[in-house]
């Protein structure tokens, strides 16, 4: 766990106006009484490998669903690079694109090949004959393999994904969101039910990809420790609420925003969780 | 046993006697009748008519070739033209406005037996093949139909979410995940498919519409149960290969690919 010293003049700024992600006093339910989340205000800069972290049933995944558009929010407003993420907006349809989602399930098709999953991630380059007669043109047959050996996955192009274990089932869950020439790369516990040594890989893998490609990178865990070996900045959600969101820059963890509890004893609370 | 179950019991019992009463059922003309069942089998069983009928085998293999066609073509063709009808019925595909209507189209044209086509095309194009075949895709359609859409419906929805959160297109969603991920299923429905009408054109002769049912028939219209034994013995044969082969192709990329989803190497 990372000491946390508090600062009173961070060395990077609070107001930037290269926000790639915007939530104000956001509210979504699932039914009508209770809220998944509510009133969440967030502001991403664009290139952060941000954090969310949260216990189960925190809201962390609702939040992740209200980036890629694939929930709509009852009530508040989310701007994607300044555009609303509406279905039917065809400027958001064309985002859509470009934002790599990885569902906790990894949403792999299971009976075809390491190959074809990654790539599922250049249909939206290809035009209809192509997309009919699955006829991949060269160049993105070309990246697709390029990809595959950046994520390690050399020599089983051709293997069925059901056949992959699940550090494998990762990297390509990773390498078909990296097809998609991200500019925004979402994952949700990406590595929450995997052995140490194969997360810190998988985490490695995306932090490097972030860092070459740009990528603003949001990250779901329920690990604090992870989340603040990796992440830039961190938003602790609880219960549907940001309770924290602090600023990692080397050692130095910086808040931002604190509610009825203070930094430490948040941090404190989770340190706790991850010892038992 | 409560009271309530006696009379329900009771309720069943006098509905058996009703409806028997009704069309005519009387089990002593079963017995009586058993005798005709000797008199058939005498005819068939015999050795001497054994070797005589042999020479019907040439035939009736031509015949049962020309039925194995009339299942495949009808079986093939009401598979592709069903499998737009089936996408259009998912439910996790479409919305209301466009699934309620299709499923009740495919509803009404599963109302009617293969039989019943039949006789329509046999009036529209007269009698033959054809006629069963198009009987057969009609049926095909109807019954195909509801086994896919049930089938994609009960398909894994993570995929779909992922490969939907890209915003690629409703064609490539289903030609890249829905097809693939139901794929052995739905190989698996055509296999069942073809096997059932086997079985259905075997039958459809018997209105005219082509196969060797129509030899069938006319071999019992005229009490030549021996050359009508043959036929219905090659009918048994080439259904029971049938079965075999539809096992071993189901083993083969069904049972494997639906086993095969457990982590079987790192």
């Amino acid at each position: 766990m990372k000491q946390i010293q508090m600062t009173q003049n961070p060395s990077f700024s609070l107001i930037s106006t290269n926000k790639i992600i915007q939530m104000s006093d956001v509210s979504t339910s699932y039914d009508s009484r209770n809220f998944a989340l509510e009133k969440i205000n967030l502001s991403i800069t664009r290139g952060t490998n941000y954090a969310i972290v949260g216990q189960s049933g925190s809201g962390k995944s609702t939040l992740l669903k209200l980036m890629n558009g694939m929930m709509i929010p009852s009530s508040g407003t989310i701007k994607i690079d300044y555009i609303s993420p509406n279905m039917n907006n065809k400027k958001f349809k064309k985002m859509m694109h470009t934002i790599g989602y990885i569902p906790q399930s990894l949403g792999l098709v299971k009976n075809i090949t390491v190959l074809d999953n990654i790539l599922i991630g250049a249909l939206p380059r290809l035009n209809k004959m192509q997309s009919f007669f699955k006829k991949f043109p060269e160049h993105e047959i070309i990246e697709a393999r390029r990809i595959i050996s950046l994520v390690g996955l050399t020599g089983k192009e051709n293997r069925q994904a059901y056949m992959l274990s699940g550090g494998e089932k990762r990297r390509v869950a990773i390498a078909r969101a990296l097809m998609q020439k991200p500019t925004i790369l979402l994952a949700d516990e990406i590595v929450s039910e995997l052995d140490h040594v194969t997360a810190k890989e998988i985490m490695n893998l995306i932090a490097d990809a972030q860092k070459k490609m740009n990528l603003t990178a949001i990250m779901v865990h329920h690990d604090m420790k992870l989340a603040l070996e990796y992440a830039n900045r961190v938003a602790v959600i609880k219960e549907g609420h940001k309770i924290l969101e602090i600023g990692v820059e080397g050692d130095t963890i910086v808040d931002f925003q604190t509610g009825d509890m203070t930094t430490e004893e948040i941090m404190g609370m989770y340190a706790d969780d991850a010892k038992k | 046993m409560t009271p309530k179950n006696n009379i329900l019991i009771g309720v069943i019992i006098g509905l058996i006697v009703i409806t028997s009463y009704n069309i005519d059922a009387n089990p002593l003309d079963f017995v009586d009748g058993f005798s005709n069942l000797g008199i058939i089998l005498e005819e068939i069983l015999v050795l001497e008519n054994i070797i005589d009928n042999t020479k019907y085998v040439p035939s009736a293999l031509l015949a049962m070739f020309e039925t194995l066609q009339m299942a495949f073509i009808g079986t093939v063709v009401g598979v592709v033209i069903g499998m737009p009808f089936s996408m259009l019925a998912a439910r996790n595909l479409n919305s209301k406005f466009v699934y309620a209507p299709i499923r009740t189209l495919l509803a009404i044209v599963r109302t009617f037996p293969s039989i019943l086509w039949a006789i329509l095309f046999v009036i529209v194009v007269g009698l033959g093949p054809f006629a069963g075949v198009l009987a057969i895709i009609l049926y095909t359609i109807g019954f195909v139909t509801k086994l896919q859409f049930e089938s994609i419906e009960t398909i894994d929805s993570d995929p779909m979410d992922a490969v939907s959160s890209i915003g690629v297109s409703k064609f490539q969603l289903i030609r890249y995940v829905v097809i693939p991920e139901a794929a052995s299923h739905l190989l698996g429905q055509m296999l069942y498919m073809f096997d059932y009408n086997v079985r259905q054109s075997a039958i459809l002769g018997i209105v005219g519409a082509g196969g060797i049912g129509f030899f069938i028939i006319q071999y019992i219209k005229f009490f030549e149960y021996g050359k009508a034994a043959v036929y219905l013995f090659v009918v048994l044969i080439v259904v029971l290969g049938i079965e075999w082969i539809s096992v071993k192709i189901r083993d083969k990329y069904i049972v494997k690919s639906q086993h095969g989803m457990e982590v079987t190497a790192k």
